[in-house]
């Protein structure tokens, strides 16, 4: 059941459009992913959605609440973290919470019961006396987790929330959405992490505001056109420039080795004379199926 | 409403307290002000050096020069010396008074005759030199009588009302308090908007259910509240240590004073709807602040200010405060003379609040 409708949303800054012409839904027990490169609106959305910025045209409603309208109805449902940390540096951990759980209205006795399970979840514990801005990265993600949770809303929006945390607290922040997706909240969260993207239910990719594909993990590997080649040499930015001087195939670095995609129907035997006059052996070429990776960097280029 | 207001105001209070800058500012101010304000801003006239050149040197022109330094008002301690030593210790600034009597002073005085004696005093100070001059024209006048049993037909029986002995400290303390009541409320409710801002948990704030309304007052009493303290301390420090004459009713003073604050809690909301960084803040509040206690009367009477920029300390609403505390603490002023220093606090202060009010209701829509 969709509880965040977004249609036709367009948000404009002077010339510059950040958002053009965007639409998608998000469900009730799913993580939707937006992806993209920086600039590419996904904060735009995600403010406008919060209410923080009047959009140009489009609607937005909220468990069928119109933002621009009922943003009051709307605020007891939404938790919203966003991507800067914006808590108190100086209030210790329990002092923060306690401050967003009073402006919800929550009493003494709702607070303690609910700081219990916030601190289970995110092993704030034995922190809670630590001023907030002598947390490290990822504790500090998670106390603005907790504060954006502490009312129960049904709609999370969260603005990169691992950028920037080691890859443990990554994982460990991931486990807290599936947990929260597992109690049936709506989560719509951006990432610049590829492999976040395989544990949404549903991803968007999004580029100069507009929406480039939409699907589940699996649906949008679907949508790779071409061939994926991996070549088992480390991406130096000299090879990466004679590679791409080859017309026909597209190369990009992957990790410490590159990925040549061709197009069609065309394979990478056509280019074995051009890889072999820039000094590469095509035995170290081996056809690999494509990643999701694979896909966001196509659609991408394009 | 209530419980959201509480849990701000609760917050703001933690921060003020876990603030170490802010609470040397809160607490350290009003001290060092009023002390320093109290003992070295004081404009009274003590213990003048005076140097005696006495051509006479007879019993009488003695005795002039004792009732000169009766008081504690010239010193006269130095010994006699000559014109040329006199005038070399004014530009060394080891005088300020010098007294030249004459040869045959005591003589014509024994003949009735009129004698001329002189008195020279160090100008660069023009405050303290007239007041100078007039100790020493009633000293003389005084000795005058007492020598030749006559008093002159006019004599002015002279009364200073509200404070006899004439002391600085009774009128800056008042003035203390209430400037201090104006920075502490207008910093601190700017820079506290600005800092949550400057930080991002303003945007944060709006997506919470607290309202415009709840979000101005729970930015504007716990700041309300630590201007009272400031002043009460400021207060208690000028009765006690001071022992200023406290003359009218504590509780009217405390009254207009929170009629007051609407004026600058209203400034500081509108500095900070202008500003976007705590700097900014306060720059932007010395800046109204200095204005606003320069032509509030503080220091200077506005009545020797130049007619263009009398008219202009209208529009200083912390004019009409300083007049408001002067006078219920000096001369035990009541309603029925302030009502129009209070009819303009209320104009200024809904004004200015309401305005402050929509712009910054705008701006955190």
């Amino acid at each position: 059941m969709s509880i965040v409708e977004v249609s036709n949303l367009y948000k404009t800054y002077g010339p510059f459009e950040a958002v053009d012409n965007f639409s998608f839904s998000a469900n009730k027990g799913e993580i939707l992913s937006l992806v993209g490169p920086d600039g590419a609106g996904k904060t735009s959305i995600f403010r406008a959605v919060c209410g923080l910025i009047k959009y140009d045209s489009g609607q937005i409603k909220i468990a069928s609440f119109d933002v621009s309208r009922d943003f009051e109805k709307i605020k007891p449902l939404l938790g919203y973290m966003p991507q800067t940390f914006s808590l108190y540096p100086d209030l210790s951990v329990e002092e923060n919470l306690y401050f967003y759980a009073g402006l919800f209205g929550l009493k003494r006795q709702q607070f303690d019961e609910k700081k219990k399970l916030l601190y289970q979840f995110s092993g704030l514990g034995p922190f809670h006396n630590r001023h907030a801005g002598a947390l490290s990265g990822g504790m500090k993600q998670k106390l603005a987790l907790s504060c954006a949770l502490v009312h129960d809303p049904e709609v999370f929006v969260l603005d990169e929330p691992t950028t920037g945390v080691d890859p443990l607290s990554r994982r460990q922040f991931w486990d807290i959405l599936k947990n929260l997706r597992a109690e049936g909240s709506a989560i719509i969260v951006s990432t610049p992490y590829i492999d976040e993207l395989e544990l949404s239910d549903r991803v968007i990719f999004i580029y100069r505001g507009s929406k480039m594909a939409e699907g589940t993990p699996g649906e949008l590997v679907q949508k790779f056109v071409g061939q994926v080649y991996q070549l088992d040499l480390l991406p130096t930015s000299e090879r990466m420039q004679q590679l791409n001087k080859i017309e026909g195939i597209t190369s990009r670095r992957f990790g410490a080795s590159v990925h040549i995609y061709t197009r069609g129907s065309h394979t990478i035997e056509e280019y074995h004379d051009d890889l072999r006059r820039i000094g590469i052996d095509p035995d170290l070429i081996t056809p690999v199926q494509p990643e999701l990776e694979d896909t966001f960097i196509q659609f991408m280029g394009n | 409403m209530v419980r959201t207001i509480l849990a701000l105001m609760k917050k703001e209070f933690l921060q003020v307290i876990r603030d170490s800058n802010m609470l040397r500012m809160v607490f350290l101010m009003p001290i060092v002000q009023l002390f320093l304000l109290g003992y070295v801003a004081s404009t009274d006239v003590k213990l003048i050096s005076t140097a005696v050149y006495d051509d006479d040197r007879s019993g009488l022109s003695r005795e002039y020069v004792r009732s000169l330094s009766a008081g504690e008002y010239f010193i006269t301690d130095t010994p006699e010396i000559s014109l040329l030593e006199a005038e070399r210790g004014f530009r060394e600034s080891r005088y300020e008074v010098a007294l030249i009597i004459p040869r045959g002073f005591s003589r014509k005085l024994q003949e009735s005759k009129q004698v001329k004696i002189g008195l020279m005093v160090d100008g660069t100070n023009a405050n303290s030199a007239s007041i100078a001059l007039g100790y020493a024209n009633v000293i003389t006048r005084q000795f005058n009588e007492r020598v030749t049993g006559f008093s002159p037909p006019i004599t002015l029986r002279q009364k200073r009302l509200y404070n006899p002995e004439g002391e600085s400290v009774y009128f800056m303390v008042p003035g203390i308090v209430a400037t201090l009541l104006t920075m502490i409320t207008m910093l601190l409710t700017s820079m506290a908007i600005v800092r949550e801002r400057e930080i991002g948990t303003l945007e944060q704030l709006m997506v919470t259910p607290i309202s415009a309304t709840a979000l101005i007052l729970g930015k504007t009493i716990p700041f309300a509240l630590i201007g009272f303290l400031e002043m009460s301390v400021a207060l208690f420090l000028g009765v006690t240590w001071f022992r200023i004459p406290f003359a009218g009713s504590w509780g009217l003073l405390y009254a207009l004073s929170f009629l007051f604050l609407f004026t600058t809690l209203g400034t500081g909301m509108f500095i900070s709807t202008i500003s976007t960084t705590q700097q900014q803040a306060m720059f932007l509040t010395w800046f109204f602040a200095i204005f606003a206690i320069m032509t509030s009367g503080f220091f200077a009477p506005i009545a020797n200010m130049p007619r263009s920029i009398q008219y202009l300390t209208y529009l200083n609403p912390l004019r009409y405060f300083m007049t408001t505390v002067r006078g219920i603490m000096m001369k035990g002023a009541s309603l029925d003379v302030l009502y129009p220093q209070v009819m303009a606090m209320i104009i200024f202060g809904i004004t200015i609040f309401t305005f402050s009010w929509l712009r910054f209701s705008k701006r955190v829509k």
